[in-house]
């Protein structure tokens, strides 16, 4: 493969080679030359495709996605995944909703209380998988059934705020939580200005903290982060507390942009944040990544969803195709790094 | 020098090869007579290893032809190079522990019968083969059960036994062996020969080069230097073709002032589970203290146990307080560093160079959770400096560098966060003469800016030279201190560490 590109029997230096050429282009860009090249390919197809409230639109969908996806990143990078995320996105939106409507809370006391539980219950996630030296996948397998049988017990399967209860209390999510999830700022959705607040907060904690450069050192070789003086559990344990926090913080979100809280709600998102993860080109075993990759890798899913509503496929066919995306992009990373080699 | 009698079984006409940054290959010409055992010789990032994944399939050349037998030839994958004859085993073993010896050599090819698998042909073959090569294990035995060395044997008759072979590539085929285990590697080698198979083997080692090879090759920056006979060469010489530079052989020289005699560290009756005996054992301040053992004397068990990788029993005593360490993160707090024998086990492939460095460091240096990063360049930087480290920058991935290159970031990475005492397992195993200078220079300038080193080898003269004082295991236990190696020799070492005094 690609032997005739590179037997250029360029003896004169040993540098690498410089001009341009489409190879080279999707070598180095990856996935950001996909989501412009899809970007350009709807926007061919459909007039709508290429407006700034087209585009806010999308934000307004990913949004939650990308804070979800955000969390997964660190925690795919110290080699672990975390399936539990919608299921403590809609504890933390369901307990903070329940909370203020119910219970009579402040929004923020009830924000605040939804946020920290999420964290709690990812720290003894956290803990269950470095302290009982289970695998990620089964710990949190196990945690994406219970948290969500938890939220259904707190809201008794019913949204909140319902009917039933909307009657005898006051009962209504307060306009605070509505305006993070469906306000604007100057035109701008705040749940877009989150999500990129949390990625750039992300990339902050990835590139700037020990404990960023922790979760690369864990994930990329357990043992000599050990033997390097790393306390492995205490880590692996956190990274699952981050990821309930940035979890509750989408709950609160999700609420905002539905106007109501629902024990059933981000239901499978933990897979549409894997594939964000995935296609953004983070190594799905550790060690290696980055959280723009992963905004990149969400847009793309969002700007094909968008796409082929645009365009009204069917939703059975769009399901086929974000399927057939997923697959396509890794098939096209495998590639990438043996060339890159 | 070419014979033009015999037709080369290989032949290479410029063939090169081009990596990003780096031209490893570069116009390479070579012939592997039949019969022959020819050694290809360099140190890390001549091009070796570039020369053996070309011959055998794994990467493509740029340039150049590859003439199997008078017919050229294009590998695309191993599968094709082994198709055509051309065999190798790779440095890292590539056996499957948990199935049987016989499985593992028929692995890919096993023969049916029927519906099955001829399970009594393989173990009859295999039975006939342990034989020949005069390896006393029985075929069914889980490739686990054996000793490194064993198994290596395992994976060059895996080769061989392919009916196709013709030339077997060994890269580094004597790193993990003891000197016993070696002679044993190569009578195997001389058997092999005797068929007119070619054997290429790349080695770090010259001595055993220049003992074994009919011709050797060296490579330097990714072209040949010469091709010679062995009988008319001799070992400076070879150095001299790989470096460029004369070296003068170092005289073992004591190190530490023995006068000062501080204790830094003492065992007593100090064990693991792996051990049964205690070790009992006092450290000075500033020397080198060599532990001295085969391969499964319980050397490396002791290193990790002092690491805190492993429980310990008994007394340990450090700077004259009482210390017990359940893990890594302990004993380096109380100024202790480990190297270990495998690399694998301590450098994070993925991680660029600088964070290597700092790995041992960069948690101390950060201020409220945020990295200091002016911090880690800097010191990344003057290490790659201080070391020679050869990368493009501190950037790089290690996973890019050279072995020699790997070994010394894992050696800065100690240097940085200057323990008071750093244990060293085999530091030189696998890495070429030019950096095994500069890492046992690097080891004694250590131990005189105070810096207590205990310093594990396998290799005898490795041993003589840099230890202050030796101690020799045997079987988990410590079966001798040598306080002054001058006045012992090589085979005094090894019929204590072998048990056959």
């Amino acid at each position: 493969m690609g032997a005739k590109g590179t037997s250029s029997a360029d003896k004169s230096s040993p540098t690498t080679n410089s001009s341009f050429s489409i190879k080279e282009l999707l070598l180095r860009g990856g996935s950001l030359v996909g989501l412009i090249g899809l970007s350009l390919v709807f926007a061919v197809l459909s007039p709508h495709f290429f407006t700034l409230s087209n585009w806010l639109n999308v934000f307004r969908q990913v949004s939650v996605v990308i804070i979800l996806a955000s969390a997964q990143t660190m925690v795919i990078i110290s080699a672990g995944i975390d399936l539990s995320v919608g299921s403590l996105l809609a504890l933390g939106g369901s307990l903070a909703a329940v909370a203020i409507c119910y219970w009579g809370w402040s929004l923020l006391a009830g924000a605040l209380l939804g946020v920290l539980v999420a964290g709690l219950v990812g720290l003894a996630t956290g803990t269950i998988v470095a302290k009982g030296k289970i695998p990620d996948f089964i710990a949190t397998l196990g945690m994406l059934g219970a948290v969500r049988g938890i939220a259904l017990l707190i809201t008794g399967g019913l949204p909140v705020p319902s009917h039933f209860t909307a009657t005898e209390l006051t009962g209504y999510l307060p306009a605070g939580l509505i305006w993070l999830g469906s306000g604007d700022i100057g035109g701008f959705p705040v749940s877009m200005m989150i999500a990129v607040g949390v990625v750039i907060l992300t990339w902050f904690i990835l590139n700037r903290t020990t404990f960023g450069r922790s979760l690369y050192a864990v994930g990329g070789n357990r043992e000599a982060a050990r033997a390097s003086g790393i306390n492995v559990d205490r880590v692996k344990a956190l990274v699952y507390a981050v990821s309930g926090l940035y979890c509750g913080l989408g709950g609160l979100v999700l609420v905002g942009r539905m106007n109501s809280a629902n024990a059933l709600m981000a239901e499978g998102m933990e897979l549409q944040t894997i594939a964000a993860v995935v296609i953004g080109g983070t190594n799905l075993f550790g060690g290696k990544g980055s959280v723009f990759g992963t905004l990149i890798g969400a847009l793309l899913m969002g700007v094909l969803a968008n796409g082929l509503n645009l365009l009204n496929v069917q939703p059975f066919w769009q399901r086929v195709i974000n399927g057939l995306l997923i697959i396509a992009v890794v098939v096209f990373d495998q590639w990438r790094r043996r060339v890159l080699r | 020098m070419v014979t033009t009698e015999v037709q080369p079984m290989i032949l290479l006409k410029n063939v090169t090869k081009i990596f990003p940054g780096v031209q490893a290959l570069d116009n390479v010409s070579l012939d592997i007579l039949p019969g022959e055992i020819h050694a290809v010789l360099g140190e890390n990032g001549a091009g070796k290893s570039t020369l053996m994944k070309i011959l055998s399939g794994i990467i493509p050349k740029d340039a150049g032809e590859i003439l199997l037998e008078g017919k050229k030839v294009h590998f695309s994958s191993p599968a094709e190079a082994i198709e055509a004859g051309v065999s190798l085993v790779q440095q890292e073993l590539s056996l499957i522990p948990s199935l049987s010896i016989a499985e593992n050599i028929f692995l890919g090819r096993w023969p049916v019968r029927g519906l099955g698998i001829d399970w009594d042909k393989i173990n009859r073959d295999t039975q006939e083969l342990l034989q020949r090569f005069n390896i006393q294990e029985n075929p069914q035995t889980p490739v686990e059960n054996l000793s490194v060395a064993e198994q290596q044997l395992i994976e060059i008759m895996k080769a061989y036994s392919r009916p196709t072979t013709r030339v077997l590539l060994l890269d580094e085929p004597t790193s993990a062996l003891s000197e016993e285990e070696v002679e044993r590697l190569f009578g195997l080698l001389a058997e092999i020969k005797k068929e007119g198979k070619a054997i290429i083997f790349i080695s770090h080692k010259l001595g055993e080069a220049l003992r074994v090879a009919d011709r050797i090759t060296v490579l330097r920056d990714g072209k040949k230097v010469i091709t010679v006979a062995k009988e008319d060469t001799s070992e400076e010489d070879i150095v001299f073709y790989m470096t460029g530079k004369r070296f003068k052989r170092s005289e073992p020289e004591a190190t530490g002032e023995q006068a000062k005699k501080e204790v830094v560290l003492s065992l007593r009756n100090f064990s693991s589970d792996e051990f049964s005996a205690g070790v009992n054992l006092d450290v000075y301040r500033g020397e080198v203290l060599v532990i001295f053992g085969l391969i499964g004397s319980g050397r490396t068990t002791l290193a990790q146990t002092l690491f805190g990788l492993r429980r310990s029993k008994g007394e340990f005593l450090l700077e004259r307080k009482k210390v017990h360490f359940s893990s890594p993160a302990e004993a380096i707090e109380a100024g202790i560093g480990y190297i270990p024998e495998d690399r694998r086990e301590s450098l994070v492939y993925d991680l660029p160079v600088f964070a290597n460095i700092t790995l041992a460091s960069y948690q101390k240096v950060a201020r409220r959770g945020i990295l200091n990063l002016d911090w880690e360049y800097a010191t990344a930087q003057k290490m790659i400096q201080e070391l020679q480290i050869k990368t493009p920058n501190i950037f790089r991935e290690v996973l890019y560098l050279s072995g020699g290159n790997q070994q010394k970031v894992l050696l800065s990475r100690w240097l940085v966060s200057s323990p008071k005492i750093l244990i060293m397992d085999e530091p030189t195993r696998g890495i070429d003469v030019g950096s095994k200078f500069e890492i046992r220079n690097l080891v004694k300038n250590l131990a005189h800016s105070g810096i207590t080193v205990i310093y594990i080898t396998s290799e005898p003269l490795e041993a003589l030279e840099m230890g202050d004082r030796i101690l020799v295991m045997r079987n988990g236990k410590v079966v001798k201190a040598i306080d002054n190696p001058q006045e012992t020799t090589k085979s005094d070492l090894l019929a204590l560490a072998s048990g056959i005094s």
